[in-house]
């Protein structure tokens, strides 16, 4: 028998909890009961990330009635090499410096603003929050529309007496529409994690700073951004691994173009495996992206950790 | 009684077991129709087609053959990739139907069965009815494909638009040169920007490859060598078809604006011709009737003229999308009836007229849909004219290249003989088969 002791705020009473390791008979049930995600894991992450992985050291076509055909470290040789994937790596990384900032930085100043009690907040937390629980493809059909020539956008232009745009049509413009509709999605969801950050710091700490005399400026710096480091750290993660998938939005708004000018990684990686029927290059440059993220958001962990 | 430890591990494990065996019960051979059943996926989103398919078509055929149909709408943009997984995966259907331009992948990997005999086993008269279109689904002289309708495009235009700029309506023009002059009559700017288009050829994804086509074909080119094997689109001929398209965007006598975008798969209402910003504008016969449909008010204000010419007449059409044999049907009697009922004489008409599309059967041009439809009439006639893309396993790709590189030629990013020499170059190795 194992005896486990909980570190834990000493009390009158305290003393060590004691934990039993529990029975062959209960550690099967658990098992048992834990069987069917283990399950689902398996089967539709696992098996399918292991099989791409597979698929990425091949040559394959779902249209060959052959078995994949080994061709070692070729795809992965080749993606070095192409202008297309390296154009599609760039425009994905700008696609995510643009809107990361203002995803984090307005969802941000949205949750200070909620964190208030004043009368009609519930409705306005409920009004920021609506973006989030939109599907992404409803979303953006709608604002295909608004993009449009005669949609919202163009008709405040001409309201102001200003030339219609073809926001989609146009390569200098394409990227930051769909940006600026990708920060409006993200806004919801990233002001309700900062406000459950911010409900979470003690009250106390902000009344010993207006004790020892900081301003709201001063305990904005001092105390809420770094109260807030943890779900600062999550939030960003969590951004950049989905926005360097972004694939939805730009297969509504303007399916990769135009001059491929917003061609994400994903939507190469769409291309190349349904319309090219080449699945080997295409789990080549996933995996290629997986490295991306994972490395881009190991650098934002290890960073905004270290600072804290 | 409470459980015991025993039930409560064996109630566990048959609620895994069963969440796999629905993960997993998806294999099994092709066609999910049952042993006497079919499945047929069709492309499109039409309604007026899914209608008259799902509730009166395939109602009567399963009537008259006592069978079941299962029938399956999927997106144009989505079929593609939805077959691939399904091929895959063992579930294709055991009928299906998309562009002619996909056949010649299907037969390269044995994906779809050859119909030579049973269309010689059809009477001698069907035959010829049909034969003007089955020239499409051909892949190195092999029937693969039956058309279930024909596709043109042409250029319509707002008569009254062309009374207002002094151009007479009656006589629009003729050759690709009167056109652009024409254009620019028509065009109207603002602050330097083109805000009505003289002239609006198809330029987007894709879109913009069938124009080149158009173009190409009237200036006596073609896209590829006799054989199939070589790039033949950046010839002079080519170059000027280029050169053409890209002039009606660039510089300050630009007639048409809107570069890139799909304005023939939005809604009829706002379809350019119908809103009035644009005078002249490449359509299909279904975008044509369509636009009526939807603006009653311009239906008598619709023109729509015969192919245009640069060195001859030429138009990107030919053979509509038809239906294919799954080779691992296990139906496959089954599945040729469905196609011979679908192009039957009365069943075929009805269809081309719900589609808004070219009846499939020569004799249809004498029928009631195309005497009763106006409009429908020049496509009809300018079927000698209708220039399909080429039967060759690796179009789609080719198409791809050639579609980028002529998008860099219509943003002015390179000259036209660049662009061509550059996709000729990229698709070369494609077309070799390398």
């Amino acid at each position: 028998m194992s005896v486990a002791t909980q570190a834990g705020p000493a009390t009158a009473r305290s003393r060590p909890a004691v934990r039993r390791r529990p029975s062959r008979r209960r550690r099967l049930i658990g098992l048992a009961f834990a069987a069917p995600a283990i399950a689902y894991l398996a089967v539709f992450q696992m098996f399918p990330m292991l099989y791409g992985l597979y698929l990425s050291f091949t040559s394959y076509s779902p249209l060959d009635r052959g078995a994949p055909r080994f061709v070692g470290l070729g795809n992965y040789a080749a993606l070095a090499g192409s202008a297309e994937f390296l154009q599609s790596v760039g425009v994905t990384v700008q696609f995510v410096a643009e809107v990361l900032p203002f995803a984090v930085g307005i969802a941000l100043g949205l949750a200070l603003l909620a964190n208030r009690r004043v009368r009609g907040i519930g409705l306005w937390r409920a009004g920021l929050f609506l973006p989030r629980i939109v599907p992404l493809t409803a979303v953006s059909l709608v604002w295909l529309w608004l993009y449009s020539p005669d949609g919202w956008f163009n008709s405040l232009l001409a309201d102001a007496g200003l030339r219609p745009h073809t926001w989609l049509l146009d390569e200098d413009t394409a990227l930051h529409a769909v940006a600026v509709m990708r920060v409006w999605k993200a806004l919801g969801g990233n002001m309700v994690l900062f406000l459950a950050g911010l409900q979470a710091i003690p009250k106390t700490l902000y009344e010993a700073a207006a004790l020892d005399g900081a301003g709201a400026w001063a305990r904005f710096r001092h105390v809420t951004l770094p109260g807030l480091r943890p779900v600062m750290v999550y939030v960003i993660t969590v951004n950049i691994v989905y926005l360097a998938q972004s694939f939805a939005e730009i297969f509504i708004l303007t399916g990769g173009g135009p001059l491929g000018s917003t061609t994400t990684t994903n939507f190469l990686i769409y291309q190349q495996a349904f319309q090219n029927n080449q699945f080997g290059s295409a789990s080549a440059m996933a995996f290629v992206l997986f490295a991306l993220i994972f490395a881009f958001s190991f650098v934002a962990m290890r960073g905004m950790g270290r600072r804290s | 009684m409470p459980l015991t430890a025993r039930r409560h591990v064996t109630l566990a494990v048959a609620c895994a077991g069963v969440l796999l065996a629905t993960a997993c019960g998806t294999g099994g051979g092709s066609g999910t129709g049952g042993p006497g059943g079919l499945t047929v996926w069709f492309p499109g989103n039409s309604a007026p087609e899914i209608e008259l398919v799902t509730k009166t078509l395939v109602p009567e055929f399963e009537k008259a053959h006592n069978v079941e149909v299962e029938i399956t709408y999927v997106d144009w943009g989505q079929i593609s990739p939805k077959l691939n997984a399904a091929f895959a995966a063992g579930t294709a259907p055991d009928v299906f139907g998309h562009g002619p331009a996909a056949a010649a992948g299907f037969v390269q990997t044995g994906r779809i069965d050859k119909l030579d005999e049973r269309i010689a086993a059809l009477p001698a008269e069907d035959r010829e009815d049909l034969a003007a279109y089955l020239e499409g689904g051909k892949v190195a002289g092999v029937q693969y494909m039956i058309p279930l309708s024909g596709q043109g495009t042409l250029i319509a235009y707002r008569e009254d638009l062309l009374t207002a700029a002094g151009l007479d309506p009656a006589s629009p023009p003729r050759t690709w040169a009167e056109a652009y002059q024409a254009a620019q009559k028509l065009t109207v700017r603002e602050d330097g920007a083109v805000s009505r288009a003289g002239l609006l050829l198809q330029s987007a994804k894709t879109q913009r490859v069938q124009t080149f086509l158009t173009l190409l074909g009237s200036e006596g080119g073609s896209l590829l060598t006799g054989d199939g094997r070589k790039p033949a689109w950046n010839g002079p001929e080519g170059t000027r078809a280029l050169e053409y398209f890209a002039r009606l965007y660039q510089g300050d006598t630009a007639v048409s604006n809107q570069l890139g975008a799909d304005f023939a798969n939005q809604p009829a209402a706002q379809n350019p011709l119908a809103t009035g910003k644009a005078a002249m504008v490449m359509a299909t016969s279904g975008q044509v009737i369509q636009i009526a449909k939807a603006r009653p008010d311009l239906a008598d204000k619709i023109g729509v003229m015969p192919p245009l010419e640069a060195a001859t007449a030429k138009t990107f059409g030919g053979a509509g999308p038809g239906l294919f044999v799954n080779a691992d049907s296990a139906n496959k009697d089954l599945a040729w009836k469905f196609i011979e009922f679908m192009v039957s004489r009365p069943v075929s008409d009805r269809y081309a007229q719900a589609a808004g599309a070219l009846p499939v059967r020569a004799s249809a041009a004498t029928g009631a849909y195309a005497s009763e439809q106006p409009l429908l009439k020049p496509f009809v006639e300018a079927a000698p004219a209708y220039l399909g893309s080429p039967n060759v396993p690796a179009w789609v790709q080719v198409r791809d290249v050639l579609d980028k590189h002529i998008e860099q030629a219509l943003a002015g990013k390179v000259p036209a003989a660049e662009a061509l020499a550059a996709a000729a170059a990229e698709a070369g190795p494609l077309l070799a088969g390398e």
